[in-house]
């Protein structure tokens, strides 16, 4: 065997690679597609025959009740719902990825490669949020069908009744404001906006599950600390109106101010409360949300990605 | 090994990068609530790789071979030292476009099929579209799963894995392939196939860092080895100079006659400094018996030459 190098022809890289930008997005969209495609393929969509069900055995509940209370609960128990499912994909799907690629080395071969730790979790986040949102998609569209289902139920009669009374009689009148209220609490923006508060939630939570799974050891940690997490952001606000409006110390005012840098205000997400009872959701309130959202998603990942950045795999 | 030359401009002397070059590696493991204290996995370890050249890292678990590694691909950080790949610090990313790596026993993503995984890292490599394709067929007929492509890995035995691994490592045209017992529970046959790869990619002038378990194959496969024990090299250069016995000589003969062997006999004990060790029938290998008995011998020699051909980078 020979022992020269000096003989052998030394091969050039002929591959005709992407470079720049659109290396980056490839790699990023890479990584994001093979995270959804595995999530997806754990055959986490079945949950959408048990929504399905969930959504019809409660259109059936207080059938014999006013309308209002009868929509207003359709839409509390979808929203309630669509917010659970969202929760557990947000928070189980993140924790699953990182700590399953470091135990199975699939994360060697794939640091190994030309790939920054900041494009994998990037790519990782990607791939858990398109879940997250198409999930919600499907979600919503039952929902908005069976929504509509509903509202043209409960509107169908009224409508009739309308027709039948001269408009500007106590009668018609009434018929109308009953009409305006159904098409208030059915299917409109209003329904959307709060879809989107819980994409919202599940955005966040998902940056934040990542951030855990960064230095978490265990899936069964990330996933505890997580809904810990959750909880205390969803009751943060409560305990902080409590310490700061009372007469309490100073330590009990800057542990609830600490606990509201730290945790985000889950509660001020939860915008699907309003669209339940079919007040109007302003514009400017839901990109104060997205805005919210986004720079808690930005927050954490780039403290995951401070943190995964020297972890040792 | 020593590839240095002389710059006529600068009158200075500098050497061509070599493919791995480690100096001074040390890696301690901190120990979690123990501050100060860890344990040493490498010490002072310096380590070169010529390029072209295949090189052998041997040493029994736990020794620091795995370590190294993982460092030289950014995978843990050295305490001190230097690794550089072709010359660039092997920490930063982009060093790793000219490097493929096969881990020990690796995993890969269940729940893609052979072609989606070697898809997949062509597309981290930042391989156009057109070429993913083409590469990825090109790939998985050169490590023998054409046809296992379209199935899921779970459904994939050890050394299938282990070759989806090899053609992963491949996919970007690397001139560094760093090899972590690339046969470990790979049966003779799987084992034959990837050390004739090696041979091959070896060929085509690709550097080769490998360890392995295998001592055996160590010495077929390479030019280079180095000795490790608890983190240190204790022996290392050219596998020639390391296992020939000085003081011994071979004469091998094909058909000699019993007479002609006495005549030798005679001949030896006439000189007195001079004793004859052995005079036999020389043995052939259990692999090779093994690969004749199974009749996959004859498949093996043919696939490695459909290799060579599909492997042709021109």
């Amino acid at each position: 065997m020979s022992n020269s190098s000096a003989a052998v022809s030394q091969p050039e890289p002929s591959m005709d690679l992407k470079k720049g930008l659109p290396l980056v997005l490839s790699k990023v969209l890479a990584i994001a597609r093979n995270t959804f495609t595995q999530l997806v393929r754990m055959k986490v969509f079945y949950f959408l025959f048990a929504f399905s069900l969930i959504l019809l055995v409660a259109g059936f509940f207080f059938a014999d009740t006013q309308f209002e209370q009868k929509l207003k609960f359709f839409k509390d128990i979808s929203y309630g719902f669509m917010l659970l499912f969202t929760t557990i994909f947000a928070i189980v799907g993140s924790a699953l990825l990182i700590p399953r690629d470091i135990e199975d080395r699939t994360l060697y071969t794939i640091l190994c490669k030309p790939v920054t730790r900041f494009e994998y979790l990037l790519g990782k986040y990607l791939g858990v949020i398109a879940l997250v949102g198409l999930s919600l998609l499907f979600m919503d569209l039952i929902f908005s069908g069976a929504l509509y289902v509903q509202e043209q139920r409960l509107l169908g009669p009224v409508l009739e009744a309308q027709a039948a009374v001269p408009a500007e009689s106590a009668a018609g009148v009434q018929y109308a404001t009953e009409a305006d209220s159904i098409r208030k609490l059915g299917l409109n923006a209003n329904t959307q906006k709060g879809v989107l508060s819980i994409f919202l939630t599940g955005a966040v939570l998902a940056a934040m599950a990542m951030l855990l799974s960064t230095f978490a050891t265990s899936t069964m940690f990330t996933v505890t600390v997580g809904l810990c997490i959750f909880i205390v952001g969803y009751f943060q606000s409560l305990a902080r109106e409590y310490f700061l409006s009372g007469s309490e110390g100073t330590w009990q005012k800057l542990l609830s101010v600490l606990v509201a840098l730290i945790f985000p205000d889950f509660k001020a997400f939860h915008l699907s409360d309003a669209a339940a009872s079919g007040e109007l959701i302003a514009n400017g309130l839901l990109l104060q949300l997205v805005g919210l959202a986004l720079v808690y998603v930005v927050i954490y990942n780039l403290v995951a990605y401070l943190v995964f950045a020297d972890k040792e795999v | 090994m020593s590839q240095a030359e002389s710059s006529a401009t600068t009158g200075t002397v500098t050497s061509a990068p070599k493919a791995v070059e480690i100096r001074s590696l040390t890696k301690v493991f901190p120990l979690p609530w123990k501050k100060g204290k860890g344990v040493l996995a490498v010490d002072d370890v310096d380590l070169d790789v010529g390029v072209g050249d295949v090189y052998g890292l041997i040493g029994p678990n736990g020794s620091g071979k795995s370590t190294i590694m993982k460092a030289l691909l950014g995978l843990v950080n050295p305490t001190s030292g230097t690794t550089r790949i072709f010359g660039q610090d092997s920490t930063e990313v982009t060093s790793r476009r000219d490097v493929g790596y096969l881990p020990e026993n690796p995993y890969f993503y269940k729940h893609l099929t052979g072609a989606e995984t070697v898809r997949f890292y062509a597309q981290l490599c930042g391989l156009k579209r057109r070429d993913q394709s083409e590469r990825t067929e090109e790939l998985l007929e050169l490590v023998g799963l054409k046809d296992a492509g379209s199935r899921r890995l779970a459904g994939y035995s050890k050394g299938m894995l282990q070759r989806i691994g090899l053609a992963q490592a491949l996919v970007q045209r690397p001139r560094l392939l760093v090899l972590d017992e690339p046969t470990a529970g790979v049966d003779p046959v799987g084992s034959r196939r990837i050390r004739d790869l090696i041979f091959n990619l070896k060929k085509q002038g690709i550097s080769i860092f490998l360890c392995s378990h295998l001592l055996e194959q160590v010495q077929q496969v390479c030019d280079r080895v180095g000795i490790i024990h608890r983190g240190r090299i204790v022996r290392e250069g050219a596998i020639e100079d390391l296992i020939s016995i000085e003081d011994q000589s071979e004469v091998l003969l094909r058909n000699a006659s019993p007479e002609l062997l006495e005549s030798i006999k005679a001949l030896v004990a006439a000189e007195s400094a001079t004793e004859l060790v052995r005079i036999g029938n020389p043995k052939t290998t259990l692999e090779h018996l093994f690969l004749k008995a199974t009749g996959s011998g004859r498949d093996v020699e043919e696939s490695a030459e459909d290799l060579s051909e599909s492997s042709d980078p021109s």
